[in-house]
């Protein structure tokens, strides 16, 4: 019978078993091409991870969540690898999006997490790191044409400084083509911040930010291109 | 009946004249003094006359010292700043991984300024409230530490991946949250509420839970000589409270706002104290009758358990709540019965 190892896969990141769940991915990888393992083992596992984060169910804590991001981590350094060996890119890129946490805001964990997974789905991201303003998030996306900014808060403190983002945006007529998506602890206990503070959405869990991240792209893609803005 | 006399009432399951409550306004008390919030929460006294004010101008039964975390990973070396109108958090950490957090000094709680800041505040509300107002000293579990000394991200990975160097820096964490603990109660304080996060399924998985984090609290409480209050600290606590259940010194569980007060009692039975469950920092956006609508319905919930303390959840209460809405709670108690003393 046939190996379940998207099942086996999930099992070991429910366990927080970093290293059997790479031990997982090296099975499945035994006469298959590497370049496969993202759309074919890694994505949909980890799709199916978020929906259980989500429901907050099948065992699933922030540990493990961590975990999730530390496998696709893993699988993505050694995808860079062979394509490098092999002078071959390795993934087929979306974006470019931005992630960081906003002004006065010191806790990377989640921002962290988010990139790792959005990265596993393909997107090039632009990780700001901690504490940054909305002129250099901003700044950043004019820079190289992201269309999503990823914004993150952990306490309704900083959380408000979304806020000063979103004047940011709107004060240099980008609001539609750059979209919003904010996260953070204090947005999922009060999922009713992300319209009062002006996001455009928000994931209840790290591993659900690439499908917001693709919805908010394809908002971003019904807006006027700015001025100069050579359209894929 | 007095505060103390109220709350100790709740504690043995006996009836009192009201309700009890508790609202964390461990910021708030700078904005009824007009103090800075950085002389608040630098200067004892200056925070002390801010609990004074709280208890004067809506009289809760119990009053805190610093809800000031930071100042734990301060006194490991971490470096803790913010905006001047918020509470100090920790920006940068004393250090990077477990391994060299445990090359760190043991904090002296008879020396370092932050810890003596937060002992000061406990001895003055004491010494003013003695047999009359229950002092409660903040503090987080040892599994709580690290996230203030080294970041949440290198202490999963210690915890999750290399066990051995978790146990030892709990183990040290422990020595110093003893101390500090204890310190504190010969201060005055006259229990401790403290999160144990990393103890919550929430945050670890069950493995973790059973074969660490739970050990390390039964270690720790029981070195600790008095009453301890566990806070939820942001994470649902009502599904995982049987992980929590008969530890040493525990008397009590403030839990998150929303939570299923009957099924907490359901899990713990009889005798320990259930604090909750109005959510604090949402104060700010209610109006003053939607914050009595919320608080009747808290109190007719609790009206059948003896053991209820209304409180606040959550973090602490924001700048800005407009005092109506505090003062909605203290009308919401008094209606329940038996005025302010």
């Amino acid at each position: 019978m046939d190996r379940n190892y998207s099942r086996d896969l999930l099992k070991a990141i429910q366990k927080a078993d970093r290293a059997g769940a790479n031990a997982v991915v090296d099975a499945w990888a035994a006469g298959r091409s590497f370049h496969q393992v993202i759309p074919e083992l890694l994505a949909p596992t980890l799709e199916t991870f978020g929906k259980l984060w989500a429901q907050g169910s099948g065992g699933v804590s922030l540990a493990t969540g961590y975990v999730a991001s530390k496998v696709a981590e893993d699988v993505l350094s050694r995808l860079l690898l062979e394509s490098a060996s092999r002078e071959a890119p390795a993934l087929p890129a979306k974006g470019p999006v931005l992630v960081g946490n906003v002004e006065d805001d010191f806790h990377p964990l989640g921002r962290k997490m988010v990139a790792a997974f959005l990265r596993a789905a393909g997107w090039e991201v632009h990780d700001l790191g901690v504490d940054i303003g909305p002129e250099q998030f901003v700044d950043k996306a004019e820079e190289t044409g992201a269309r999503v900014i990823g914004a993150s808060a952990m306490m309704f403190t900083t959380a408000k400084n979304v806020e000063k983002l979103r004047e940011e945006i709107d004060r240099r007529g980008l609001r539609g083509r750059l979209q919003l998506a904010v996260g953070g602890a204090v947005f999922k206990l009060r999922p009713e911040l992300v319209e009062a503070f002006g996001g455009d959405g928000t994931a209840a869990s790290a591993a659900e930010a690439p499908a917001l991240f693709e919805r908010l792209w394809q908002q971003s893609l019904t807006f006027e291109p700015v001025s100069g803005e050579v359209r894929p | 009946m007095n505060s103390l006399e109220r709350v100790l009432a709740a504690l043995q399951g006996q009836p009192s004249d009201r309700p009890p409550f508790l609202l964390n306004l461990s910021l708030y008390g700078s904005q009824l003094t007009g103090a800075p919030v950085k002389a608040h929460f630098a200067d004892p006294a200056i925070f002390a006359e801010g609990q004074m004010a709280v208890r004067e101008v809506f009289g809760p039964d119990l009053l805190l010292s610093p809800f000031l975390v930071s100042a734990l990973g301060e006194a490991f070396g971490s470096r803790a700043g913010g905006p001047p109108e918020q509470a100090p958090n920790v920006r940068a950490f004393a250090a990077d991984s477990a391994s060299a957090a445990l090359r760190l000094p043991l904090p002296d709680v008879d020396g370092h300024p932050r810890l003596l800041y937060l002992r000061e505040t406990i001895r003055i509300l004491s010494r003013k409230y003695e047999g009359e107002v229950p002092v409660i000293g903040l503090l987080v579990s040892p599994l709580d530490l690290p996230p203030l000394i080294i970041g949440l991200e290198a202490w999963l990975d210690a915890l999750l991946f290399r066990p051995d160097e978790a146990r030892a820096l709990i183990d040290r964490c422990t020595a110093f949250f003893v101390q500090l603990g204890t310190a504190m109660l010969q201060d005055g304080a006259t229990a401790l509420a403290l999160t144990a996060n990393l103890a919550n399924r929430f945050m670890v998985p069950a493995e973790v839970v059973a074969g660490i984090s739970r050990p390390a609290l039964e270690r720790a409480f029981g070195q600790i000589p008095g009453p301890i209050i566990v806070h939820h600290g942001g994470c649902p606590l009502v599904p995982h409270l049987a992980d929590f259940a008969g530890l040493p010194q525990v008397v009590g569980f403030l839990v998150d706002a929303g939570e299923d007060l009957a099924a907490a009692r359901t899990t713990l039975g009889p005798g320990p104290l259930l604090l909750g469950n109005l959510d604090g920092p949402g104060l700010a956006d209610l109006t003053p009758g939607q914050v009595r609508v919320l608080c009747e319905r808290a109190l007719a919930a609790g009206s059948r358990d003896p053991q209820f303390i209304l409180a606040t959840s959550g973090a602490d209460v924001p700048l800005g709540t407009p005092p109506e809405c505090l003062q909605a709670i203290t009308e919401s108690i008094c209606l329940a019965g038996g005025g302010l003393r």
